[in-house]
């Protein structure tokens, strides 16, 4: 196996500086005295050095702003980026606080090597906006520290690679092992500077001073006894935030920030082999119930630049009521998705999908009444000679066979041309009494009467008018008491 | 240099030089467009004339002014509703009537192609982008009311993405008012035709209007057929109605 650890350094600055929103910022923590702990470039430009006490800071730089650490914030980052990561390797590991770790052997060959994936490991945190420092070894706390003290790769497993081990200083055994801080300090009391060193001394005597954590996490380190790691499973639901290292007003700088969440939820996705039609961007104020952005796409997509646009759409017409503290990107119900494979000739079926597909969506969203379809019905008059279908019958096709076929409908709308001559193409569902005014009459009158089998009986005299504008009007004659001029249609 | 200075001295040669070179190496102000995208052909050969390409825009948005309803605006359009588009469908967003069944359907329009979206007023805009990005649409016929600058560059783009032809219906007083829409049409009513003035195209304005004999009057030549019920006003006299309720 070989492990690749990527370790996010200095990962309380990190999640606030990945939002690309430039402000001297530092990152402060501890609690009687708060001090500064990280400290962003244009914080160190100014003059602001970690270890700093909050007051000195604040004394070199008063425009600096101050963020607390957030250990939750720095986890939901963490597992945000193992759920990106799944790119790379099916197995991950998470190795609070700042490290992922991926079994990369078994996919060396599809990316082409180990340098090959840190590249393109580099290359898509970037898009995250964070940066890492990364080492392959071929056990899990080899890499760990390989990561934290010579960050580097190696495509290949050299022999005697362990002895690299040994020149590694003794602060690693820090990191990931079960060994206590008095011991280290023991450790290093005696002389011990690496662990080269610690296994110069005799083992009986490390034993009987509480040290065999060290002996132990030197043999997993060396891959001389298994160590098991677990795995991580990505959340089934997408939810993530992004802290603005200062609050912010415009909306361009907003949606610039959002692409990092956009990025890791188009990496979530494609490792679920799901899409989205639906995610929601909350953006959060101080002292106001946040705002929610539901970005609705077309079809389900997992395209971060497509849900980027949308998300821009979106923020670029709305007002903010306060200044931005945060962003959320809430994703849920992710969908199947196997992205349309290329073939030579075209898919047959797919300007049927995508109608059906429309069918669906617009149904789900406006309700089947909103969604029609027309026929004609045998009759005489005009109200009932047309039909509304609701188009809900997903199993039956509403599409007739694509063969040019004699329909009954056409044979109907045949019959119906010849004894109804002048039909309108827009008829007013409910008659219009006819404003006072003049219109022209050119034709007519036909006379529509019946209707007495369905208590709709009509007496009516239909004639052909010119309205305003050269408009051509159908308009009636009620024959009925108490009698009245009505429009009916539009020749449009 | 100079000889070929000399060679084009004159006007006539230039146009000759032009002429042999091979077509679209040197555009002419004087020429409309072409080549642009695909298109479709409206069915009206003098409006083919003066549209960019040859035809309707086949992915863009293609805004209709009109403002009264019955000067032949849908028939306009019905050369392009009855070719029967292969599995998909032509989506009428938000009509302000009812499209009469029986009169598309005598006008060879197929019914079952014909998809009626009916939403709220606030989803409008929403619904013809997800016909027009769906792709399943052979064209979008739209009427909406309230929309903005923005919302017409969205509708635009996503014409344009899913190549699919967005009839937007809109009154005329936006005539004066921007828009992305890459062909934008006057339609009023002109005696028994329809004047189709272009407000809007790809290449040179155009300076007359067009009078479109378009069938509005569907099955217009065929006979009344005799029934009882007919014959007994006075038949077909042109003469004004005075109202007087």
């Amino acid at each position: 196996m070989l492990w690749l650890a990527l370790l996010l350094p200095e990962l309380p600055l990190q999640v606030y500086t990945r939002s690309g929103i430039d402000a001297p910022l530092a990152v402060v923590a501890g609690h009687p005295r708060p001090c500064v702990i990280a400290a962003s470039t244009e914080a160190r430009a100014l003059g602001v050095e970690p270890g700093q006490g909050v007051a000195a800071a604040l004394a070199v730089a008063p425009a600096l702003q101050l963020r607390a650490r957030t250990p939750a914030l720095e986890a939901e980052t963490l597992t945000e980026v193992a759920c990106w990561a799944a790119t790379y390797s099916p197995r991950i590991s998470l190795v609070p606080p700042d490290a992922v770790l991926l079994e990369i052997e078994s996919s060396l060959k599809l990316f082409g090597g180990a340098c090959a994936i840190a590249d393109a490991i580099h290359e898509g945190l970037a898009r995250l906006g964070l940066q890492a420092s990364l080492a392959t070894a071929p056990t899990p706390l080899a890499a760990r520290w390989f990561a934290r003290t010579r960050p580097g790769m190696n495509d290949a497993l050299l022999p005697g690679w362990q002895a690299d081990l040994d020149s590694l200083p003794l602060t690693v055994l820090a990191d990931g092992t079960g060994v206590a801080p008095a011991t280290l300090e023991l450790l290093a009391g005696v002389g011990v500077r690496t662990l080269g060193e610690i296994a110069l001394l005799p083992r009986a005597a490390l034993a009987r001073r509480q040290a065999t954590a060290v002996i132990e996490a030197l043999s997993r380190a060396r891959g001389d006894i298994p160590d098991p790691q677990p795995w991580f499973q990505p959340p089934v639901q997408y939810a993530h935030r992004l802290a603005l290292p200062a609050p912010v007003c415009e909306t361009e700088a907003l949606a610039f920030a959002a692409r990092r969440l956009f990025a890791g939820l188009a990496a979530w996705l494609a490792r679920r082999h799901a899409a989205v039609d639906q995610c929601v961007l909350e953006l959060v104020h101080e002292r106001h119930p946040a705002t929610r952005v539901t970005i609705v796409s077309g079809a389900p997509c997992r395209d971060d630049s497509r849900l980027v646009l949308l998300a821009r759409e979106h923020l670029a017409r709305l007002e903010l009521v306060a200044p931005v503290e945060e962003l959320r990107l809430l994703a849920d119900a992710p969908q199947a998705f196997a992205p349309q494979p290329d073939d030579l000739f075209g898919r047959p079926g797919q300007a049927r999908d995508s109608a059906m597909l429309l069918l669906d969506r617009l149904r789900a969203r406006l309700g089947a009444d909103a969604i029609q379809l027309l026929d004609t019905r045998a009759d005489h008059r005009p109200e009932v000679a047309w039909a509304r279908k609701t188009a809900t019958l997903p199993s039956a096709s509403p599409f007739p066979s694509p063969l040019p076929s004699p329909s009954p409908t056409r044979t109907a709308s045949a019959g119906a041309k010849r004894a109804h001559p002048k039909r309108p193409l827009w008829l007013l569902p409910d008659p219009r009494p006819l404003a006072p005014g003049v219109v022209t009459l050119l034709e007519g009158p036909e006379r529509i009467e019946g209707g007495w089998w369905d208590q709709a009986d009509i007496r009516r005299d239909y004639y052909l008018a010119r309205g305003p504008d050269d408009a051509l009007w159908w308009i009636f004659e009620d024959l009925d008491p108490p009698g009245a001029w009505y429009v009916h249609g539009y020749f449009g | 240099m100079s000889a070929a200075a000399t060679a084009l001295s004159s006007a006539a040669e230039l146009r000759s030089t032009l002429a042999a070179l091979p077509p679209g190496s040197v555009w002419q102000a004087s020429r409309l467009a072409h080549g642009s995208g695909p298109v479709l052909s409206s069915g009206f050969d003098a409006l083919d004339a003066e549209l960019p390409g040859g035809g309707w825009p086949a992915d863009a948005l293609i805004e209709l002014l009109v403002d009264h309803p019955g000067v032949g605006e849908l028939s306009l359009l019905l050369p392009v509703l009855s070719r029967p588009p292969f599995e998909r469908w032509f989506a009428w967003v938000s009509p302000p009537f009812l499209p009469y069944a029986p009169a598309l359907a005598a006008a060879g329009v197929p019914l079952s192609r014909l998809l009626l979206i009916r939403p709220d007023a606030t989803r409008a805009l929403w619904a013809t982008r997800q016909a027009l990005a769906s792709g399943g649409c052979s064209a979008v016929l739209a009427w909406l009311q309230h929309i903005d600058t923005a919302g017409l560059r969205r509708l635009q783009l996503a014409a344009e993405e899913a190549a699919t032809p967005l009839f937007l219906f809109r009154p005329r007083a936006t005539a004066r008012q921007a828009s992305p829409a890459p062909l934008r049409l006057i339609l009023a009513g002109a005696g028994e035709t329809l004047q189709v003035s272009i407000l809007k195209r790809r290449g040179p304005p155009a300076s007359r209007a067009l009078r479109l004999p378009v069938r509005r009057l569907q099955a217009g030549d065929t006979e009344l057929i005799a029934c009882d019920a007919i014959g007994e006003a006075p038949s077909s006299r042109p003469a004004p109605l005075q109202l007087v309720s």
